[in-house]
C-alpha cells in the first residue's frame, strides 16, 4: 500500500513503477481505492462539483457513524496512507483539513462578495510615501504570499521567480 | 472532463454574467483553461521575467506522472544560481552561494484553482475579454485581456497557447498602462514524459552539507480565527482565509489573512514588534507586488498584494485587533 504513495510522490524507479501499474490493475480493490483516492485530490482541488448538501451529509453520516474517523485497522490506514501521498494533500492532518476546507471561508457567505457598506475612503495613498524597489528582506512573506494567489495559481511556479529574484537584488550588492 | 469542465463551470456562475456578453464567457472559460493546463501539462522551456528595468531568464520543467504527482523544477539562469523545485506540496529551494537550503510546505492545493465564486469575482471587477492572437515562442497564441473597472486592482494580459491554453506570456499593467511585470516563455517544449531525473537538483549531492532551513515547514494551515478585521475592506475584495503559520526566519507563528477580488490577492502578516528594529513605515514593491509595512499598536503588519499601493494602503490603514484568542 505505501508502495502506491511513493509512486504518487515520484520515489519509485521506473521498474518499480511498472510493478505498481500491474499492481493497480490486477487488484480490484486496489483500483478502487486508487480511484476513490483521486476522486477526493480532485474534490479538494476544486475539480470537481460537489453536491450542495455535501458537506451536510459528511456530518449526518459522521455523527451516525462515529467510527468513520476510525473505523477498522485495515481500511482505516489505507485510507489514511492515500490521504497522506495525495499530491493534493496539504497536511499531515488530511483528514480534518478536507474537513475545515469545507468551513473555509473561501466557500462563498451570504453577503461576502458585497461591497462593504460604507464606501471605502478616498482611494488615494494619504500619507505621502513614495515607493522603493524592495530590498528583499520581504522574501519570505513575498513566497508565503504567492501560494495564495489566484493569478499564481494561472503563472504555475513561475511567480516563485519574484522571492528568487529580489533575493538576487540582495546578494547582488 | 477536460472540456466539460469550463463548461459546468460557466454553468455554475450564469446568473451573474449577461447573456450578451460572450466575450467575457470566452474570456472566464480561457482563464479556467489556462489555470488547469499548467498544472495538468508536461512541458519545458525557457522563460523570461521582466520588472521595472530588469530582465531575468529561468528555467522551467513541469511533469505530471502516470500517478498524478505533481513536479516543477524552477532553476536561474543568470546572476546567483538559483533552483527551486516542488514535489506536489513540498518547495525546495537551494541556494548554492550561501550554502543554504529552504524546505517549505506549500498550501495553495487546499484552495482549488479558480472556484465559480473567484471568475464570478472576476466578471465583477474587471472587464474580461478575447482580444486576438499573438505568437509567443513559435506559439499561436489566444489574448485574454483584464481590464480593471476600478483604481483598486491591476490589468493584465495573457497570451495561451491555442491547443493547450498554457499560458506563454503574463503581463501586469499599472493604472497608466505601464508594464508593470512580464513572465514570457522564448522557449517551451509542450509535451514529454516524465522522468525520475528530472525532478532531482543539480545540487542533491553537494548540498548534503548545506544548512538546512526547515522552519516553514510545519504550517498550521487549519484557518484560524487571528483576532485582526478589517474597518473598510476594498470594494470587490473578500477574506479568502485566515491562519497562524511559521515563515522562514522567524521564531514566532505570524498571523497571515488573504484578501482577494479573484485574480490578485492581498496578504496581511502580523507579528510581534521586534524590540531591535525601529516602528517605522515603508512602502516598497517587487515586479507587481506592492509591499506596505506599518506598526500598528505593539505590532508590526507588512500587507503586499499585486495591486497598487492605494488598495494595500487601506488594508493596512483599517486593520483593527478586535480581540479574541489571536493574539
Amino acid at each position: 500500500m505505501d508502495k502506491i504513495s511513493q509512486w504518487m510522490d515520484g520515489e519509485l524507479s521506473g521498474h518499480e513503477t511498472q510493478n505498481q501499474i500491474t499492481r493497480v490493475k490486477q487488484d480490484a480493490e486496489l483500483h478502487r481505492s486508487w480511484g476513490l483516492f483521486h476522486l477526493i485530490g480532485d474534490v479538494m482541488r476544486g475539480e470537481r462539483a460537489l453536491s450542495q448538501d455535501f458537506e451536510q451529509r459528511v456530518a449526518v453520516r459522521l455523527a451516525r457513524e462515529p467510527a468513520v474517523l476510525a473505523p477498522r485497522h485495515r481500511v482505516a490506514s489505507r485510507f489514511t496512507t492515500y490521504a497522506l501521498s495525495a499530491a493534493a494533500s496539504l497536511s499531515a492532518v488530511a483528514l480534518v483539513g478536507w474537513l475545515a476546507f469545507f468551513n473555509n471561508p473561501l466557500v462563498p457567505q451570504p453577503g461576502i462578495a458585497q461591497a462593504p457598506a460604507t464606501p471605502p475612503p478616498a482611494a488615494v495613498p494619504s500619507e505621502q510615501l513614495a515607493s522603493v524597489p524592495s530590498d528583499g528582506k520581504m522574501n519570505e512573506y513575498l513566497i508565503a504570499h504567492q501560494e495564495f494567489s489566484p493569478s499564481t495559481e494561472i503563472q504555475g511556479l513561475a511567480p516563485y521567480i519574484r522571492g528568487v529574484s529580489s533575493s538576487r537584488q540582495v546578494e547582488g550588492r | 472532463m477536460k472540456t466539460t469542465w469550463p463548461i459546468i463551470l460557466l454553468g455554475l456562475v450564469a446568473p451573474a454574467l449577461a447573456a450578451e456578453d460572450a466575450g467575457r464567457q470566452d474570456g472566464l472559460a480561457w482563464l479556467t483553461k489556462m489555470a488547469n493546463a499548467s498544472r495538468r501539462l508536461n512541458y519545458s522551456g525557457t522563460f523570461v521575467y521582466q520588472h521595472a528595468d530588469r530582465i531575468e531568464t529561468s528555467r522551467i520543467a513541469h511533469f505530471v506522472n502516470p500517478a498524478g504527482g505533481e513536479f516543477e523544477k524552477l532553476e536561474t539562469l543568470d546572476g546567483p544560481a538559483r533552483e527551486v523545485i516542488r514535489t506536489n506540496d513540498q518547495v525546495t529551494c537551494y541556494l548554492p552561494d550561501t550554502k543554504t537550503v529552504i524546505i517549505e510546505k506549500r498550501s495553495a492545493r487546499r484552495f482549488p484553482v479558480l472556484l465559480p465564486e473567484q471568475l464570478s469575482g472576476v466578471a465583477d471587477n474587471y472587464v474580461v475579454s478575447v482580444t486576438g492572437m499573438d505568437r509567443v515562442a513559435g506559439y499561436d497564441c489566444q489574448v485574454v485581456v483584464l481590464e480593471p473597472k476600478d483604481k483598486l486592482r491591476y490589468g493584465h494580459q495573457f497570451c495561451a497557447e491555442t491547443g493547450s491554453a498554457l499560458p506563454l506570456r503574463a503581463r501586469t499593467l499599472s493604472e497608466k498602462n505601464q508594464l508593470l511585470e512580464s513572465f514570457a516563455f522564448t522557449e517551451l517544449k509542450i509535451g514529454g514524459s516524465f522522468n525520475r531525473d528530472q525532478d532531482k537538483s543539480r545540487y542533491a549531492a553537494k548540498s548534503r552539507n548545506w544548512k538546512v532551513d526547515h522552519s516553514a515547514l510545519v504550517l498550521s494551515d487549519v484557518p484560524t480565527d487571528t483576532g485582526w478585521t478589517l474597518t473598510s475592506q476594498p470594494a470587490g475584495f473578500r477574506k479568502l482565509t485566515e491562519l497562524k503559520r511559521s515563515i522562514a526566519g522567524r521564531t514566532v507563528m505570524v498571523s497571515h489573512i488573504v484578501y482577494s477580488d479573484g485574480l490578485a490577492a492581498v496578504s496581511v502578516f502580523i507579528e510581534p514588534l521586534p524590540k531591535t528594529r525601529p516602528a517605522q513605515q515603508s512602502l516598497s514593491h517587487q515586479g507587481a507586488v506592492t509591499i506596505y509595512v506599518r506598526p500598528v499598536a505593539d505590532h508590526m503588519v507588512t500587507v503586499l498584494g499585486e495591486t497598487p499601493a492605494a488598495t494595500v494602503m487601506q488594508i493596512a490603514n483599517s486593520l483593527e485587533f478586535r480581540g479574541g484568542r489571536g493574539k
